[in-house]
């Protein structure tokens, strides 16, 4: 995963520590503790299993250990990790959504047209998340920052995308990835009907997802 | 643990908590703290502050009330008043400000 260095260039805000107002910055912020009001940082936020954010937040990336409650913008990935839980809205080109995390709100992956492709990678882990046994994915972090051409992602099966529509109760995804890829697709699909769903859905690169 | 806040970070409200703060950043607003309060050379203080201890070595201003000590070292700037029992002051810090160690704090 990322290696946040543990000297004084990664913020940390302690348990008992209570933050109310906006924090900017242009490095990592890790949160125990508990932060209101507005968060905007050039690097990444991790919000630990003690961490409760209150707050709208503009990342680089975000790993979600315990609780945020409020709108997030990353401009490369959010993950919520088994323990963690979200009210909110996510806007990023990447989402992980562990199963076991909870999670209420709207996903927004942007232009799913001109999204790149998987990262070759598995995903990254927070710094807790990775000190659990169950965890199975290695802690390096993907190099999906260097895009690469469209029609490189894994193709779907075609018959996936042709498949229901996504589920009515929309924002009832506690842990369900598939729900939320499912969603994107019709989205995807309402947007351009096409005769050959399989061909577009191959080339969007909405399975970026899978790893 | 210590809450550290790093030297890109600016925080712009009210910080409370009973841990000790190291501050290599910016807060504007206030602190309120059971325990201690580090202001590092790079830290930018414009704050009240409660705390038990302080130790300015960047600049802070501000009014300040300890518990028990209030500490401006050499490298330290601060503007304001300092309310606490013990305070150091040490050759080459800069303070201006009001100093009385009788009252009781808060």
């Amino acid at each position: 995963m990322i290696n946040k260095p543990m000297n004084d260039d990664n913020t940390i805000i302690g348990e008992t520590i209570i933050v109310r107002g906006e924090l900017n910055g242009e490095e990592n912020l890790t949160v125990l503790g508990r932060v209101e009001g507005q968060i905007n940082l050039a690097q990444d936020l991790y919000i630990e299993e003690t961490g409760i954010v209150k707050a709208d937040s503009s990342v680089r990336n975000c790993v979600i250990s315990g609780i945020l409650v409020g709108n997030i913008t990353a401009s490369e990935r959010v993950e919520i990790a088994p323990g963690g839980r979200m009210v909110g809205d996510i806007s990023a080109p990447r989402v992980l959504i562990n199963d076991g995390a909870k999670f209420r709100g709207s996903i927004d992956m942007g232009d799913l047209e001109s999204a790149g492709s998987p990262p070759s990678k598995p995903s990254y882990t927070s710094r807790s998340y990775r000190s659990s046994t169950t965890s199975t994915t290695t802690s390096t972090r993907p190099v999906a920052s260097a895009p690469r051409p469209a029609p490189a992602p894994a193709p779907r099966p075609a018959p996936a995308p042709a498949a229901t529509p996504a589920p009515a109760p929309k924002k009832e995804e506690p842990n369900r990835e598939d729900a939320a890829k499912a969603e994107a697709e019709a989205k995807e699909k309402a947007k351009k009907p096409s005769p050959k769903p399989d061909d577009k859905a191959a080339d969007t690169g909405i399975k970026k997802k899978e790893d | 643990m210590s809450t550290i806040i790093g030297s890109s970070i600016r925080i712009s409200g009210e910080v409370e908590g009973s841990e000790d703060l190291v501050v290599h950043g910016t807060i504007q607003g206030k602190i309120e703290l059971q325990s201690d309060l580090l202001v590092e050379p790079s830290g930018n203080v414009e704050a009240d502050v409660y705390a038990r201890n302080t130790k300015i070595s960047g600049t802070l201003t501000g009014n300040v009330q300890a518990d028990e000590r209030v500490e401006v070292t050499k490298d330290g700037q601060m503007t304001g008043d300092i309310r606490a029992p013990r305070i150091l002051i040490s050759d080459g810090a800069q303070f201006q400000g009001n100093v009385d160690m009788n009252a009781p704090r808060k």
